[in-house]
């Protein structure tokens, strides 16, 4: 009888303990952070909110609708494509790094890369590519980079997002680390990400109607009018790190890959939309 | 007249702006190196704020106004002191902010 109490206690402690200090699944954490959301926005079906902030506001919806026809971004596709398909110096294409030939794969970025230690952003896996090849790596945050993860994303359109959190605590703590990050509070205004994506979408910030984090990396990249171009999901989170007065990181350091990471997941089962509109 | 005492009087009379100068040049370097270090401990939670007051006192003291670079420099130094202060109460407080946890 006291055997087993005492063995019971052993037991409740050996459990408890790894439990207190890993905190929730990250499956755990996409299911709570869905029902959320779901509570948030009881009319919103759930593959909507990879529409941002149009999910929620009705006259945004509609100027975002009318510009459908003609999207702004259609040049910079057509161009990633092109730089997509023009091989290298040495004879080789973009085709050659990935999977599938690089065709219908964005849902599956960023993965963690079990041999580097390391989350491996689309981005960052198309200048790996040329740098492999002997080319010179792009710029980060616009231009080329843009358009040529555009146009893979195109040929993703509709694939549901399917990021995985390999059992090895190297991707554990990547993950931990991007979810860390975004629900830390930062700069001089004190905002965390969650401060304005999770507590308060659906509502306005001075000229701007704030989106949830559901669904958020699946339209990237992302034409701005703000920008008059297209822009990487890095720049979006120095955009916004900016805002609140914390000095951003820079593209594709280690916490922008791990923040993706974790946002990115939080989106699973949710379509690919990207390239898209906002304001 | 007695030319060394005036020698002594006139480099006295110089030397106190002299000296006043040196006072607020050093003033600035001590304050800007400990806002700079402070900054640099704020690690990934450094402030927009911080760097421009550190652009603007490095800016004076380019061109001499060391009292205003010192300024500057005490203000980069009280922002990135908060920074800290931020840093430090996040490391526990994210938590109780995050689905899941
Ligand atoms: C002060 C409020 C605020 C904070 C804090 C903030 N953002 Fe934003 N964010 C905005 C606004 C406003 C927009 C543009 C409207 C929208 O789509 O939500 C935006 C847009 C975005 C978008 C694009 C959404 C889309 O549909 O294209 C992403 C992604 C994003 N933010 C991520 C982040 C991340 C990650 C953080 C933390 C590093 C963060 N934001 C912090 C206000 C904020």
């Amino acid at each position: 009888m006291l055997k087993a109490k005492v063995i019971l206690v052993a037991l409740g402690a050996a459990l408890a303990m790894p439990q207190a200090l890993a905190g929730a699944t990250p499956e755990e954490d996409r299911k709570e952070t869905v029902e959320y959301f779901k509570q948030m926005f009881p009319d919103v079906p759930l593959e909507e909110f990879v529409n941002g902030q149009y999910a929620l506001n009705e006259d945004r919806r509609k100027q975002w609708e009318s510009m459908q026809d003609f999207p702004p971004y259609e040049f910079a596709v057509a161009e990633g494509k092109e730089m997509f398909e023009t091989p290298f110096a040495n004879g080789k294409t973009y085709a050659s790094c990935f999977e599938n030939g690089g065709i219908g794969i964005r849902q599956n970025y960023p993965y963690f890369d079990t041999e580097k230690k390391e989350v491996i952003t689309l981005e960052l896996a198309i200048n790996r590519c040329r740098e492999a090849n002997g080319e010179e790596p792009l710029r980060w945050k616009k231009g080329a980079i843009a358009s040529i993860s555009a146009y893979m994303a195109s040929t993703s359109e509709g694939k549901p997002i399917n990021i995985e959190v390999p059992d090895d605590p190297d991707a554990l703590a990547a993950y931990q680390d991007g979810k860390e990050f975004y629900y830390s509070r930062r700069g001089q205004l004190n905002f965390s990400c969650a401060s304005c994506h999770v507590q308060n979408p659906g509502k306005w910030i001075r000229a701007d109607f704030l989106s949830p984090a559901l669904g958020q990396p699946s339209n990237f990249p992302v034409h701005r009018s703000k920008w008059g171009e297209l822009g990487t999901l890095h720049r979006r989170f120095a955009g916004c790190n900016n805002n609140v007065r914390a000095e951003p990181l820079p593209a594709q350091s280690e916490e922008y890959r791990n923040l993706e990471y974790f946002l990115t997941y939080m989106s699973n089962g949710l379509p690919v939309v990207g390239p898209a509109t906002r304001p | 007249m007695n030319k060394p005492l005036l020698t002594i009087g006139i480099s006295l009379a110089l030397s106190v702006p002299l000296a006043a100068q040196a006072g607020a040049k050093e003033d600035f370097n001590e304050v800007y190196a400990k806002a700079q270090s402070t900054h640099q401990d704020a690690g990934n939670f450094q402030w927009t704020t911080t760097t421009d007051r550190m652009k603007a006192a490095k800016t004076s003291a380019e061109s001499g106004d060391y009292d205003k670079a010192a300024s500057m420099a005490r203000q980069a130094l009280k922002l990135a002191q908060e920074s800290v202060a931020q840093r430090k109460q996040q490391q526990e407080a994210w938590r109780n902010a995050a689905i899941g946890n």
